[in-house]
């Protein structure tokens, strides 16, 4: 039996200011999958998400998720498919005065009547949900503090609680180690492979650095000036690929030496062609 | 003005109560109608067609001096502490509604965008994302409002809209400088106890 296919894109463009800022002619992504997006900035991969998401409509094309066509005409239909697609952001984007608590129970508001949450009541079997999400992020000794006192680790776990509470079926992660140091970051993402397991989510994950792609994702697509430059396995990222993906000679910024760093080479800017090993990798 | 004459107690105690009770009824009575004025004359939240005209009626508003709106309202509803409340309130929207559009408009939109992807309604954004986020800034506002009302509101009286200034000019009339530096020092010391309590509450809330 053929593994389900959970997102179909074909054919699908975002224009903006009379350019594809994305174009993207197919794409398949199996239920349970971890996919990888890597890229420069600008390379399309946040725009996508946000497509995924509901948030972009796009210009030409069709995207279907879950069997069905995104985005969903109603208000009312669009909510409930903004409930299955959980999505954790660069800058965590907790409410920083409230309580990790409540940022948690955020993730029930799509599932509780108006009335009712109006009237800040939520049941059991919602505060069992975000309960369950909290100790699988370690967090529930936690509960009371307020979310801008937590260092920027803890607020992403806290914003991975709130999607888990959402029940996602799909988890997109933008960025969401970009503003943590590596050691965070690894543990952040060893958190998103281990819940994504566990709850059977399909992951799609946005990341600067291949390296830690190549360390969590199944497959991994490459994206440059809004298209799909490359897609495989992580044991076929050659470090030859690295250079055409994220460019060569276009100079030399901070995440090219983050870049480096991660991955233990060094690029030489003046002459092209040659990879030296930095000392002592 | 030296010596005070203290006899005037009995007018002092009541004049500043009404003072206090013109200041809390209008600008409390403002603040119900500025909030709701305040978002939807937040551009970020209402469509121009909406918060234009809004943002337009609160500049008006504040374009009025307190003392005109207090005429304005003595020679609608007569002498007393009412048309004082509802100079102050009319007042207290034009620039209580200011401050909430722009708190609101100054309110990071990445946080509320988060709540709505889980699904959350306009409304459920607004309570659990928007109010949280600029709730202690209303109050401060709010705070700040009171005070400054409370110090307008001493002097509404001379126009007949009641309080202690009404009788603060009643003496004056009359040449009765030593019941007129009571009522002067009461003015005062409101004046502080009002900056004071705002004070505590924006040191609590910021």
């Amino acid at each position: 039996m053929s593994p389900e296919i959970i997102i179909r894109l074909k054919g699908v463009a975002v224009r903006r200011d009379d350019r594809d800022i994305l174009s993207i002619d197919n794409l398949s992504i199996t239920r349970g999958e971890r996919v990888a997006f890597i890229g420069n900035s600008g390379s399309g991969k946040t725009t996508l998400m946000r497509m995924l998401k509901g948030y972009i409509t796009p210009s030409r094309g069709q995207v279907e998720v879950m069997g069905t066509p995104v985005p969903l005409g109603s208000r009312s239909r669009m909510r409930m498919y903004h409930r299955q697609i959980g999505m954790i952001h660069q800058h965590f984007d907790l409410i920083e005065r409230e309580s990790v608590w409540q940022n948690v129970y955020h993730g029930r508001l799509g599932y509780v009547p108006l009335m009712r949450s109006i009237l800040g009541r939520f049941n059991a079997g919602d505060r069992d949900i975000c309960m369950r999400a909290l100790k699988e992020v370690r967090l529930e000794d936690k509960l009371y503090r307020s979310a801008r006192t937590l260092s920027g680790g803890e607020q992403q776990r806290v914003a991975i609680a709130r999607t888990l509470s959402q029940e996602p079926t799909i988890f997109l992660a933008d960025e969401p180690v970009s503003s943590l140091d590596p050691a965070l970051s690894e543990d952040i993402l060893d958190l998103l492979v281990t819940i994504c397991d566990a709850y059977r989510l399909t992951l799609l994950i946005s990341l600067h650095l291949p390296e830690l792609a190549c360390r969590i994702a199944d497959r991994i697509i490459a994206m440059k000036a809004g298209k799909i430059v490359w897609q495989g396995l992580p044991e076929e990222l050659s470090e030859e690929k690295i250079w055409e993906i994220y460019g060569r000679g276009e100079g030399k910024g901070e995440g090219n030496e983050r870049l480096e760093r991660a991955n233990g080479f060094h690029m030489d800017w003046g002459h092209g062609s040659e990879v030296h090993p930095l000392p002592g990798s | 003005m030296m010596p005070p004459d203290w006899s005037v107690w009995d007018v002092l105690w009541r004049a500043s109560i009404e003072t206090l009770q013109t200041t809390i009824a209008g600008t409390f009575l403002g603040a119900l109608l500025a909030y709701p004025l305040g978002v939807l004359a937040a551009s970020n939240w209402t469509p121009a067609w909406i918060h234009l005209p809004v943002k337009a009626v609160m500049a008006f508003i504040r374009s009025i001096p307190l003392l005109i709106l207090a005429l304005l309202f003595v020679s609608a509803v007569g002498l007393g502490p009412f048309p004082g409340v509802l100079a102050i309130a009319v007042h207290s929207v034009g620039v209580l509604g200011r401050f909430v559009a722009e708190e609101i408009e100054a309110t990071d939109p990445r946080p509320l965008l988060a709540l709505q992807g889980t699904g959350a309604s306009s409304i459920q954004v607004i309570q659990h994302g928007l109010i949280p986020q600029v709730l202690p800034q209303m109050v401060a506002h709010l705070a700040i409002r009171f005070e400054m009302n409370l110090r307008d509101s001493t002097i509404l009286g001379l126009v007949g809209a009641g309080g202690l200034g009404f009788y603060v000019f009643l003496y004056i009339k009359q040449f009765q400088w030593e019941k007129t530096g009571v009522l002067c020092l009461a003015i005062i010391f409101l004046v502080f106890a009002g900056e004071f309590v705002s004070w505590q509450i924006r040191k609590r809330l910021i």
